[in-house]
């Protein structure tokens, strides 16, 4: 759920108590504590956790320019090197020789909707060129439809000529650097550190990988989407349009022929969410991939933002945060100590309670459980649906706890009738999200039956390959 | 009541005025309105009974114009030192129309919604709801208040070497935003218990600070950031959904309801509370739900002074009206939903063709000529409202309008100037303030 759902949460738990909405009444705000209980599990996460958490891999596809905190990065060739590959950026230099224009069949794969490869041959014009920044010099290619947009740019490149040239980092088959003219990172560098990863973590047992996001000039993100393929063993990485924060594409996606990275993998692994994981706005995902058991098999299972829905999310925080409150406002005086604190633990406790509605699930009770308990599958955090009705079922109880602690009561009705009337778009809106859940849920248990067969795919592979 | 046809005349006159000056950035018409009657005065020029649909007619048109200042006039620098607003982006894509018809249809929308829940639910439902939670209006609003710091979101912080350093470029973020809440909080608590500004300035004594807030810093931006004058297409097509726009009225109605409703809350308070509510995504949704919230916020607000068994005051027209007239019989409020869809008609059709003008000359006037004229007339409206002291208010509030952009977080932290007095106030404290900050 999203944090106001959960802070509204608090914001009503608190009215449940009479004493409380006394005080709100006279207009001690003490009470407000209980919301700020309520939306502590993420406040903690997402302000500090997710800062400290660890990270095996970082991937940049993209590095940002440390001025104006957006790629690409202007950079001298000499800082250029092989761990930069597939890496997008700016180098200003002058051209000093030109290698090959040319023009012939450009043959490459591509990966259709339906997931099988093609192979495609299109014609294309290129030129080749050496590029000197003054600390040193790097083979710069421009081919396909990324030639006909540099040209368009740049008119005739000619020796002696100075230019900002941006593209992805390659290496060449002699092991020297060249820079590919593009407007993004090449996806093939981000599909290998994460196949890397899932490898790792088979053998080892944990590795956490930060995925950064691609910014570009004028608040625009190039979108791109991770698909982990466990039947075929594959990572797969494509790069999308540019979109704004909003999520509206603003251009086409980058040409098929520097689309699709694929990494394969060796070891078998599955997937616990049934969509790609997308990267655009705001900040990219950490995924953590774990060695699990799975149909008594050991796999790598992947978990999103490990940092999130640990001790933070869990039953045992809200007795905490109930003490920790007791203890504070009795100790300044506060006469209804207690029932703030129960209030504030209610209030965690509905968190928890309407996160495990979603995907993730939480590790309930720890230290007595060890694992997290998967969620109810009800909807996804970021559901209009489910965070409206839940939102909506907080203001109803509000209203209904302020005027039966009212006297005489503002809203002269009996408690069960008012209640319903005020909570009619709730029941309305949690009826719809469970009708849909059914769906969801029969997309998983297809997705599981799928891993199911997973032996039957290391036959075939070993016979020859997928 | 007044004759149908004076009715009509000054309501149509309130919508020319309100179209006229609303265009322009940095201009609000609570300002404009303030320093009409200012200099002017009411019962002279106009009849007092029609005061309030002169109004009403001047701020829808200030709901549906004012698209235009901020998708055409508002700071886009293609460095992108700071985070765009969605119209902002659309402006830089040479899509500045198209959003303004996003924002035309959330405003249309906005309008349908106001009169008919004005109509058949208002009325009923809105009393009993109203008496049974205004009691705890302060609670909600320093609710809203620590939301806004605790669900900030860190822009910056995952780029950082080391998780220190990570947390530190995350923090500084978060704390420059509690920064300039707390130090428009002051300037705010001066302004409101002091006798810095004349008393002859009564209702005008917030303005200069809000012109500095929201009004010149932003001024000042465009002409600091000097935005390229980037061509426009005036094509009449918008790319969204039913489902979008739906669900963008849905939200933005919520917002614009909660803000016109509860006192302090302004419109982009209730923007982020029923954005979190509804869940919403995508600069499409976004552009809708503004032109709904604002709708609702600004004609919604001012609508609850017509209505008889409520008769709330909220917002700076609403209070200016009142001093003067305020209507009491159901056939006013009637008329006022009148005004209200004739004065929404007349400014769609005056932001449509005005949009599409502006559109075809975008690039004749340079948005940085434009702010400074706009610059200087702010200045002349702080002096004429509240006098020299009311410039200097009017200097400070606009380095704090600035701080909060230099800082990068949302610019609704300077509404500190106004809900941190008010808190100050309803909770008992302010004698306590004034002696804190040796002002008594």
């Amino acid at each position: 759920m999203r944090g106001f759902t959960h802070y509204i949460s608090g914001l009503a738990a608190a009215t449940f108590f009479a004493a409380l909405v006394g005080d709100l009444r006279l207009g001690i705000l003490i009470p407000v504590i209980a919301a700020a209980a309520a939306y502590f599990p993420d406040f903690v996460d997402f302000k500090f956790g997710k800062f400290f958490a660890r990270r095996d891999y970082e991937i940049d596809p993209a590095p940002w320019d440390e001025k104006k905190h957006y790629a690409p990065k202007l950079v001298k060739i000499s800082e250029l090197s092989e761990k930069n590959r597939y890496q997008f950026f700016a180098v200003e230099g002058k051209v000093e020789e030109i290698l090959v224009r040319g023009s012939g069949k450009l043959t490459y794969k591509v990966l259709r909707e339906d997931g099988t490869e093609e192979t495609v041959t299109d014609s294309y014009n290129s030129i080749v060129f050496t590029l000197n920044d003054g600390t040193g010099k790097i083979t710069v290619e421009a081919f396909g439809d990324d030639y006909e947009f540099f040209e368009e740019e740049f008119g005739k490149i000619e020796e002696g000529r100075e230019m900002l040239v941006f593209g992805y980092v390659d290496v060449d088959e002699d092991g020297s650097l060249k820079l590919v003219v593009s407007d993004a990172p090449h996806p093939q560098g981000i599909a290998e550190t994460i196949a890397r990863a899932i490898e790792e973590a088979y053998h080892e047992g944990e590795r956490i990988v930060k995925i950064h996001n691609i910014r570009l000039p004028g608040d625009v993100y190039r979108q791109f989407f991770v698909h982990l393929d466990p039947p075929k063993r594959e990572v797969r990485v494509e790069m999308g349009p540019i979109v704004t924060p909003g999520g509206v594409a603003i251009t086409d996606k980058p040409p098929e022929y520097r689309r699709y990275g694929i990494a394969k993998v060796s070891v078998p692994f599955i997937k616990t969410y049934p969509k790609p994981t997308r990267i655009d706005s705001f900040s990219g995902p950490e995924i953590a991939f774990r060695r699990a058991t799975f149909k008594g098999k050991t796999v790598v299972k992947d978990r999103f933002l490990p940092w999130h829905h640990g001790f933070s999310h869990s039953l045992t925080m809200g007795i905490i945060i109930g003490l920790v409150v007791f203890a504070f406002f009795k100790l300044i005086g506060y006469s209804h100590a207690t029932e703030l604190a129960i209030a504030s633990m209610i209030g965690q406790w509905l968190h928890v309670f309407e996160d495990q509605l979603g995907f993730m699930g939480s590790n309930l009770l720890p230290p007595i459980t060890k694992d997290v308990i998967p969620g109810f599958k009800l909807g996804e955090s970021g559901s209009g649906l489910t965070n409206f009705s839940t939102a909506w079922l907080m203001i109803a109880f509000m209203i209904w706890n302020f005027n039966r602690f009212t006297d005489p009561r503002p809203i002269p009705m009996s408690d069960a009738k008012l209640l319903l009337l005020l909570a009619w778009p709730s029941i309305i809106g949690f009826g719809i999200a469970i009708l849909r859940s059914f769906k969801l849920r029969r997309e998983i248990a297809e997705l599981m039956d799928y891993y199911t067969n997973l032996e039957a795919f290391e036959e075939l592979e070993e016979v020859g390959g997928i | 009541m007044i004759p149908l046809s004076d009715l009509l005349l000054w309501s149509f006159a309130g919508v020319l005025f309100g179209s006229l000056i609303s265009w322009i950035p940095g201009f609000h018409i609570f300002n404009i309105m303030a320093l009409l009657v200012a200099v002017f005065g009411v019962g002279e020029l106009m009849p007092v009974q029609a005061f309030p649909f002169f109004a009403i007619g001047a701020i829808v048109a200030y709901a549906f114009v004012s698209a235009i200042s901020s998708v055409y006039f508002s700071v886009a620098d293609e460095s992108a030192v700071f985070l765009l607003f969605p119209t902002q982006r659309y402006l830089l894509l040479g899509r500045g129309h198209e959003a303004v018809l996003l924002y035309l249809i959330g405003a249309v929308a906005g309008t349908l919604v106001l009169v008919l829940g004005a109509l058949f639910i208002f009325p009923k439902v809105l009393p009993p709801i109203y008496q049974a939670t205004s009691p705890y209006i302060t609670y909600f609003l320093v609710a809203i208040v620590v939301f806004m710091f605790m669900s900030e979101w860190p822009k910056e912080g995952d780029r950082g070497k080391t998780p220190l350093q990570r947390l530190w470029l995350a923090w500084r973020q978060i704390l420059g935003g509690i920064l300039v809440f707390f130090i428009s909080g002051i300037l705010g608590f001066i302004v409101m218990n002091t006798n810095l500004l004349p008393t002859t300035s009564a209702y005008t004594r917030l303005t200069p600070m809000f012109i500095g807030f929201f009004g010149m810093s932003w001024v000042l931006l465009n002409i600091l950031s000097n935005p390229p004058m980037l061509e426009q297409v005036p094509e009449d097509k918008v790319e969204s959904s039913i489902y979008n726009a739906l669900k963008a009225t849905f939200g933005g109605a919520l917002g614009g309801t909660i803000a016109a409703v509860y006192p302090i809350i302004t419109g982009g308070m209730g923007a982020l509370v029923a954005g979190h509510m509804t869940s919403q995504r995508g600069d499409d949704a976004f552009i809708i739900s503004q032109g709904v919230n604002r709708v609702i916020y600004y004609v919604g607000a001012f609508t609850l002074l017509f209505l008889p068994n409520l008769r709330l005051t909220r917002g700076a027209a609403a209070w200016l009206v009142s001093s003067v007239y305020t209507p009491k019989s159901y056939s006013e409020y009637l008329a006022a939903m009148g005004v209200i869809l004739l004065s929404a008609g007349i400014s769609f059709l005056f932001t449509y063709y005005l949009s599409k003008f502006i559109a075809r000359s975008f690039n004749v006037l340079h948005i940085k000529k434009l702010s400074y004229i706009v610059a200087v007339v702010l200045v002349v409206i702080s002096y004429l409202l509240t006098g020299p002291m009311g410039v200097v208010v009017l200097f400070v509030s606009t380095a704090i309008g600035m701080m909060a952009a230099a800082f990068n977080t949302r610019r609704s932290y300077c509404l500190g100037g106004l809900v941190l007095p008010v808190l100050i106030s309803m909770t008992g404290h302010t004698g306590y303030f004034m002696h804190l900050l040796g002002l008594g």
